[in-house]
């Protein structure tokens, strides 16, 4: 019989280690948390504003993709972008349910490890660079354009909650979105390949 | 209307006014199944939500890197351990009574309330300011264990570890879950559900506010957890 060894995780990627999650290989997910466990922290951290929360988002994402028999779906784009996705989720799930949103412990910022990394991989280098684009790109757009794409997106509020505290019209704010979006598309082209 | 407003036509279809909030996850949610039939229909906004949606999976990117805590990826890589050595159909089966009733899991013998109790009574608690390589500002509690086995409760900085030794392992198809037990009411439950090592090594995040804690407890469960305990209590740690 000739049977090959199969590959070591460390070696395979990311959407052939969700085959081998699918099918309860806690190895390959040990790898993928790996990957992108400081990524997904750091959304976390970003939206939530407290180490405690953050940290307890991040275990539910990750272990609801492991229970669920992970359902990763490669055509819809990067593992990456798709474990990021599900943090997003779990913070906004864990906002609305709570009437009351506790606000940033500015304490924590001494208790969590900022990334440096002068050094790394080139993936990591690319993904540096990457990120200073879209930094970039973000600080370009008009701050209320700014400010209503961070308060969805990092706050968690919808357009109604913004209206309200903006003191807008709910139209203002949708158009406002929609700009914003807008002129990130035409400043960072396709952008799909810096998830990956 | 702002200064940049007016370079992009946003009008070129009127039924577009949502993709942007849908794509950012800020629609109502009593516009979303709405919306998502207006999509089913419309190819213009599904386009458009797609070249948006490009966008917004790269905005986590903008946010400050911080690594992840080395308690949150022992806490996670514990868990899938301990939960890849049980069949699939109880790890993937979600956390519900009914599960719990397919599974005829036997009523503790002791309800927990007078389990827990007794146990905190019998608690033998030992507070350390300083020492035993811990720093100033921890605590450590020693905890009451039925059965094999010591487990210690850090406090520091306002988090809290539970860490194990020589504990047994969880029987088949189950998993430890860590309980939070205030003066009144029944023990809340937390994320926080963990296995062993062979030698019975654990430690794990004890999640959530403790303002008001006096217990905290860790009971076996189904494996997925519950949302109330099935056993008495293996392990308590008073805080107060």
């Amino acid at each position: 019989m000739n049977l090959r060894p199969r590959p070591d995780p460390l070696a395979l990627a990311d959407e052939d280690l969700m085959e081998r999650v699918r099918d309860g290989d806690a190895r390959a997910f040990e790898v993928v948390f790996e990957r992108h466990a400081d990524a997904a922290f750091s959304l976390a951290y970003r939206m939530c504003g407290r180490r405690a929360m953050a940290e307890d988002v991040v275990q539910e994402a990750f272990l609801s993709l492991w229970r669920s028999g992970a359902r990763y779906d490669r055509t819809r784009g990067s593992v990456r972008s798709w474990v990021l996705g599900v943090v997003h989720n779990r913070a906004i799930d864990l906002f609305r349910r709570d009437t009351v949103r506790a606000g940033k412990d500015v304490s924590d910022d001494a208790a969590v490890e900022r990334l440096q990394a002068p050094e790394g991989t080139e993936a990591e280098a690319l993904r540096r660079d990457d990120a200073t684009q879209v930094r970039g790109a973000l600080q370009q757009l008009p701050d209320d354009q700014r400010q209503v794409i961070e308060l969805a997106y990092f706050g968690g509020f919808t357009h109604t909650q913004i209206a309200e505290q903006l003191h807008l019209p709910a139209g203002t704010v949708k158009g406002r979105m929609r700009l914003g979006l807008t002129k990130l598309k035409l400043s960072l082209g396709d952008p799909s390949e810096a998830m990956s | 209307m702002t200064g940049g407003e007016s370079v992009i036509d946003h009008g070129r279809h009127g039924c577009g006014v949502n993709v942007a909030a849908y794509a950012l996850g800020a629609l109502d949610p009593g516009e979303v199944d709405g919306f998502r039939r207006h999509l089913a229909d419309c190819a213009v906004c599904r386009d458009e939500l797609a070249s948006f949606e490009q966008i917004v999976n790269v905005l986590p990117m903008s946010a400050p890197q911080y690594r992840a805590p080395e308690s949150l990826r022992r806490r996670v890589v514990h868990t899938v351990a301990a939960e890849s050595r049980m069949t699939p159909e109880v790890r993937f089966a979600p956390a519900s009574r009914s599960r719990l009733r397919a599974l005829r899991l036997p009523r503790p013998a002791l309800s927990f309330g007078a389990a827990a109790l007794a146990l905190a009574i019998a608690a033998v608690v030992v507070v350390l300011a300083v020492g035993g390589g811990s720093s100033p500002s921890t605590r450590v509690i020693d905890a009451k264990v039925t059965g094999q086995g010591t487990a210690s409760l850090r406090l520091y900085g306002g988090h809290a570890e539970l860490v194990v030794n020589r504990f047994a392992a969880p029987p088949a198809g189950q998993i430890y879950e860590v309980w939070l037990q205030r003066s009144t009411g029944v023990p809340a439950p937390t994320t926080a559900l963990f296995g062993v090592t062979g030698s019975g090594q654990a430690s794990v995040d004890v999640p959530g506010d403790l303002h008001g804690v006096t217990h905290v407890l860790v009971t076996r469960e189904p494996a997925g957890g519950t949302s109330a305990p099935t056993h008495a209590p293996v392990i308590v740690a008073p805080l107060s």
